[in-house]
């Protein structure tokens, strides 16, 4: 059945597009031999029988030793000293000791910072995905055919994820002011950059047959789009936003460092006070909490899906 | 009615798709385009919508020039042609009667496509389309729960609730085993017949094409090289069409690209 | 169709009546939605941009337009190509480190290798390692190694774990054991069939996730520095605290063009090994 489609497709694509086809022939035909086995000829096996085969020098070698260069490097770079750690690991067992032996008593104090972390993920996590639907659609090369805007937005969408979180945050806190707010336009920037790249990724994957159906009963690219393909990429679009939903919440723990509201704050104070049983009751509820948004979204998923 | 006038399409790499074309058609004929793969039967069909350009000669469609209509214009032009194809192009994650109702879109206001929103009245006439294809009951089934020849029905009905003057049908059962195909292909003679629609079918089985159509229209190198009834299509008619190879018939292994398809 | 009266059979009358009301359910989602956000945004602080905001604002903006050239080329441990090595040095080896302690947790976690009450024991440990946030580790690790860019190694390590293991676990369970059948047929024994049956069905997408995880760890690293672990996050939030806007430009556009070299090589490597060489 499949193989009957896959068959007819060919036989479509074959009529309508040779053009293209033509092209990607020639490149077909322009193999490159890769610069390693230039220099490294590849060993000549005669069998028996006379037929012969050529085997690639293994790549095996020359990864190593690259990697074995990388590894001095960094070592004399970031100071590696595995002494050190053996001797202060104690320090290790004394601190994890504290966190998984979290101070209940100290749980109505986590509770609104919390509530604050949670609102401030809901508000940036919206608001990132609801403005990446439209920008990843026009920064998907089956859509967008018109390349240079195509390449500009999707440079725009890496730029803005390349940078972390905590640093828009910063930025955010000294135009807005220290609060929430800064921190869920934070979250905003960062869901948008993650969510805007799955989701081209995403469309660039879906049949675009009933597009093409759209059109040839006369509906115009945005009609074309809105009901043949939106249908295909909303349930992986929610899915993408459940998963940044619940990425957010374990990471806006830690915009509160540069002031932008909810837990981070009080880690960093009850880091700084050593009071590692409190920090143990914090990260207990964040993991209470997260453990609960992901059962929740397991079962919307198993909804939309 | 439809007019090609010494219509030609060259491709940008000089692949000639069709050459000097004199076809008429007149409304409510059942027309089957018979062919070697690649021989120019996609095309032929794909220029009546404008899904592809031509390059030389005139083409009338009503007597509009297709050449003439640009972006608006166009799009309500192909309004009243269908189309059908080989791989249904439906979306598969939606239920049946939204992609019937998907022919309403051009017609609508950008909210209620925004939201998907029909009225009772295009509810009803998408449900009736649906019936006239005998696949009322899977209306609110998603696509994917289909078969083959299902999906291909509400294809055609699809296109049916578009209210279409002509239907184009590339290569419509060539996914489908002999049985299904034959039960779509009488659902379009029913539709011609009952509807007075001109339908132009590309096909690859000959059989199905003789059994069904009114008049044959037989396409090699881009030309066409038989026009006539499909009762006066002899023997030699098929040996000129298919430059002596074995005639494909539904019930026959077909070779596509050097690929053996069994066709059951 | 025009407003013509229309004769429509029964069984289609029928047939909408059955239609399934799908609107007020999608409606009752949207107003929860909305609701959650309007939720979110009580007691959110935004009063508008204040004079000394937009100030900041251009500062930023003019900064980044006008970076520091003279950073990119000072050599000392304060320029920025020796912060930059130092923060992929961090990245590099807290990956390997952290995706080759995550192996013996992906096997003990893995429920066609061991016991279920084992992978049970396993799965919360790297649970618990994958609750605590990068910088709290951090914290944590540096009262053990003192700061610096050793701490950021270590923590990565750990950190890693988590992720890593949960993809490793993956491609553990969808092993193909009829190749292990296959061996066994040949009279194979368990190393035999690690070496020849596992490791190679394994290696690659292993090798892959822990490039994947290499993109990740980069961009941790470039914060680590915030509480003092080493790498490029220091002097950054260093120079925003200071308002030295044009070094944060030259820092912000290194960082992003580094990010955006080292993803776009992790994703060719990446897609290399899941399609083999072309």
């Amino acid at each position: 059945m499949t193989k009957h489609r896959d068959a007819g497709k060919k036989e479509r694509e074959h009529d309508i597009a040779m053009a293209v086809e033509k092209e990607e022939h020639k490149h077909d035909v322009k193999t490159k031999i890769p610069l390693f086995d230039r220099i490294f000829k590849p060993e000549h096996i005669v069998l028996p029988n006379g037929h012969s085969v050529d085997r690639p020098r293994s790549r095996m070698p020359l990864i190593l030793l690259a990697l074995l260069i990388a590894i001095i490097i960094a070592a004399r770079s970031t100071g590696f000293d595995f002494n050190l750690l053996l001797n202060r690991i104690n320090q290790l067992g004394v601190i994890l000791g504290k966190i998984f032996n979290p101070n209940w008593e100290f749980f109505p104090k986590v509770v609104p910072p919390l509530i604050g972390t949670i609102k401030m993920s809901i508000v940036g996590t919206v608001i990132g995905c609801v403005v990446a639907l439209p920008v990843s659609i026009f920064a998907s090369s089956n859509i967008n055919k018109n390349r240079p805007s195509l390449l500009i937005i999707r440079f725009i969408i890496s730029v803005v994820r390349s940078l972390p979180a905590i640093v828009y945050a910063y930025f955010f806190v000294l135009v807005f002011g220290l609060g929430t707010f800064a921190g869920s336009l934070a979250i905003a920037f960062f869901t948008f950059g993650i969510v805007a790249k799955m989701l081209y990724e995403n469309i660039e994957t879906i049949d675009m047959g009933p597009y093409e159906a759209m059109q040839s009963f006369g509906a115009n690219t945005l009609q074309s789009f809105w009901t043949a393909c939106l249908p295909q990429i909303l349930p992986q679009f929610f899915d993408n936003c459940l998963y940044c939903f619940e990425l957010n919440v374990r990471n806006s723990s830690i915009l509160g460092y540069v002031g932008a509201g909810g837990l981070g704050l009080l880690i960093n104070e009850r880091v700084g006070l050593r009071q590692y049983n409190d920090v143990g009751m914090i990260l207990l509820t964040i993991f209470v909490v997260v453990m609960t948004i992901d059962l929740v979204n397991d079962y919307i998923r198993s909804k939309i899906v | 009615m439809i007019e090609f006038k010494d219509v030609s399409k060259t491709y940008p790499n000089g692949t000639k798709g069709l050459q000097h074309v004199n076809l008429k058609i007149e409304q409510g004929e059942f027309l089957a385009i018979i062919g070697l793969s690649g021989a120019g039967k996609s095309t032929l069909i794909r220029t009546i919508n404008r899904m592809i350009d031509i390059t030389d000669g005139q083409l009338l469609v009503d007597d509009v020039d297709v050449m003439s209509l640009k972006g608006k214009e166009l799009r309500k032009f192909r309004r009243k042609i269908g189309m059908i194809f080989q791989s249904f192009n439906l979306v598969s994650r939606s239920t049946v009667i939204k992609n019937v109702l998907s022919s309403n879109v051009p017609d609508m206001p950008w909210w209620k496509t925004l939201f998907g929103i029909y009225t009772q009245e295009q509810k009803l006439r998408a449900l009736e389309a649906l019936d006239k294809v005998n696949i009322l009951d899977k209306a609110y089934n998603r696509c994917d729960e289909l078969s083959g020849g299902q999906m291909q029905r509400v294809a055609l009905a699809r296109t049916v609730n578009q209210n279409p003057s002509i239907i184009l049908a590339d290569e419509p059962v060539a996914s489908l085993d002999p049985i299904i195909a034959d039960v779509v292909m009488s659902d379009f003679a029913r539709i011609n017949r009952d509807m007075n629609i001109t339908i132009l079918i590309n096909i690859h089985h000959v059989d199905l094409a003789l059994k069904y159509a009114t008049r044959v229209i037989g396409i090699r190198a881009g030309e066409i090289v038989y026009d006539g009834p499909a009762s006066e299509v002899t023997q030699e008619v098929l040996n000129l069409v298919y430059m002596g190879n074995a005639v494909p018939k539904s019930t026959d292994k077909i070779e596509i690209e050097g690929m053996v398809i069994n066709n059951d | 169709m025009s407003t013509m009266e229309h004769q429509y059979s029964e069984n289609v009358i029928e047939k909408l009546a059955s239609e399934p009301k799908n609107f007020w359910k999608r409606f009752i989602i949207f107003l929860v939605i909305l609701g959650l956000v309007i939720w979110g945004n009580t007691g959110s602080n935004f009063n508008g941009i204040t004079e000394k905001g937009m100030n900041v604002a251009k500062a930023i903006v003019s900064g980044i337009t006008h970076p520091e050239t003279l950073l990119l080329f000072n050599l000392t441990s304060k320029g920025i190509p020796m912060l930059l090595l130092e923060t992929i040095s961090i990245a590099f080896l807290g990956t390997l480190i952290g995706s080759l302690l995550a192996i013996p947790f992906a096997f003990l976690s893995a429920t066609n290798i061991v016991p279920k009450w084992v992978s049970i024991i396993f799965r919360s440990i790297t649970m618990l390692i994958r609750t605590i946030p990068a910088l709290v580790w951090a914290l944590i690790w540096i009262r053990v190694t003192g700061p610096g860019a050793f701490c950021g190694v270590v923590t990565q390590s750990i950190a890693s774990i988590g992720m890593v293991s949960k993809m490793y676990i993956t491609a553990i369970e969808n092993l193909d054991t009829g190749v292990l059948e296959a061996l066994d047929a040949c009279g194979c024994n368990l190393f035999e069939k690690i070496r020849v049956g596992i490791i190679p069905q394994l290696s690659a997408s292993f090798i892959s996730t822990a490039i994947y995880r290499f993109d990740i760890n980069l961009k941790d690293a470039t914060i680590l520095g915030i509480v003092g672990a080493g790498g490029i996050g220091f002097p950054l939030t260093d120079a925003i605290a200071n308002a030295r806007w044009n070094r944060v430009g030259a820092f912000v556009i290194c960082l992003v063009l580094l990010v955006i070299v080292i993803e776009w090589i992790s994703t060719q490597i990446r897609a290399r090994l899941a399609h083999g060489r072309k």
